[in-house]
């Protein structure tokens, strides 16, 4: 069975992030002997007033391989995790997918995408749920997390948003690296070049800026580069990355 | 509130001037990091992100 799972809202001011949460399931379901899990990705949503967000309003997703018949006991895990560790003050939701190739989750995604452009209620987002049989849980204060819950996992499928977490943290600053070597780290599956969007031949040489990342682009994590006036690839720094805009993943 | 209380984005200099002055600043998670500099409004956990820039949220952008 694959199982999508998204938490959103977990978190206050003072609080460890929701990220850290996402990561810390992940590993009591891998602990549990399922998996393996796929890395962490961080879904941007709607900048608006009349959101209730903590700062930045994005949502936490990972999806997973486990047993046919798991998916009460990983929906149990993740709901005894977030009751145990969710914020004061914060409204946490949960949702869990169990991914059926035989459904259509059109609907699904487009709700992601339409949270990343409007305000959507619990109404819209548990109504989605039931349609597809989605598991879609409130774990205490205004139950509000649900919303981006559920628009992490549709996102996740859509396969085109999200920044991935942790990613290039370990890799050294300022330094060069084949593509090739790149796509050895577990956060890099595919290097491209920001203009063409083509992939860049293993030997090419790829200096790493600071704060860069690596985003769900064609359910692929991929860095993407720029190539400067003096032909040398360099990352995008984050604040670029976030500044991209929707329409440049479709 | 007024936009004397928000922060443009990539107002970066001014923003890490502000977060090395500023007695309230706390590093958000790394994850949520925007600014280059470690140091700076962008990475606080007490801003706020919203349209076209970020807020304080214990109202110390007073320009």
């Amino acid at each position: 069975m694959k199982f999508y799972l998204c938490i959103d809202d977990t978190d206050n001011l003072d609080s460890i992030g929701t990220g850290t949460i996402a990561e810390q399931i992940q590993e009591k379901i891998i602990n549990r002997g399922y998996g393996p899990c796929s890395l962490v990705s961080r879904h941007q949503l709607f900048i608006h007033e009349d959101i209730p967000y903590t700062s930045h309003n994005s949502s936490m997703c990972f999806c997973g391989e486990a047993p046919d018949g798991t998916l009460n006991t990983i929906i149990e895990l993740a709901t005894n995790h977030l009751d145990t560790v969710a914020a004061v003050g914060s409204d946490p939701g949960l949702c869990v997918l169990a991914y059926d190739d035989r459904c259509h989750y059109d609907e699904l995604m487009e709700f992601g995408i339409q949270a990343k452009k409007k305000i959507l209620t619990k109404d819209d987002a548990m109504a989605c749920a039931r349609d597809h049989q989605i598991h879609l849980s409130e774990h205490g204060g205004t139950g509000q997390g649900i919303i981006g819950a559920l628009a992490g996992v549709g996102l996740r499928l859509f396969g085109c948003d999200g920044e991935i977490k942790g990613a290039l943290k370990n890799a050294v600053i300022n330094q060069n690296y084949t593509v090739a070597d790149l796509k050895n780290l577990p956060e890099v599956e595919q290097v491209l070049d920001l203009t063409s969007k083509e992939p860049l031949a293993d030997t090419t040489l790829i200096r790493l800026g600071n704060r860069s990342k690596t985003v769900l682009y064609h359910h692929q994590y991929v860095l993407f580069v720029r190539r400067d006036e003096n032909q040398q690839y360099t990352s995008l720094p984050k604040a670029e990355i976030r500044q991209l805009g929707e329409h440049f993943y479709v | 509130m007024s936009d004397q209380h928000q922060l443009p984005m990539e107002a970066w200099e001014q923003a890490q001037t502000l977060a090395i002055n500023c007695p309230e600043f706390k590093p958000d998670v790394e994850e949520e990091w925007l600014a280059e500099e470690s140091v700076s409004c962008y990475n606080c956990r007490y801003r706020r992100l919203v349209g076209g820039g970020i807020r304080c949220m214990k109202s110390l952008f007073n320009f």
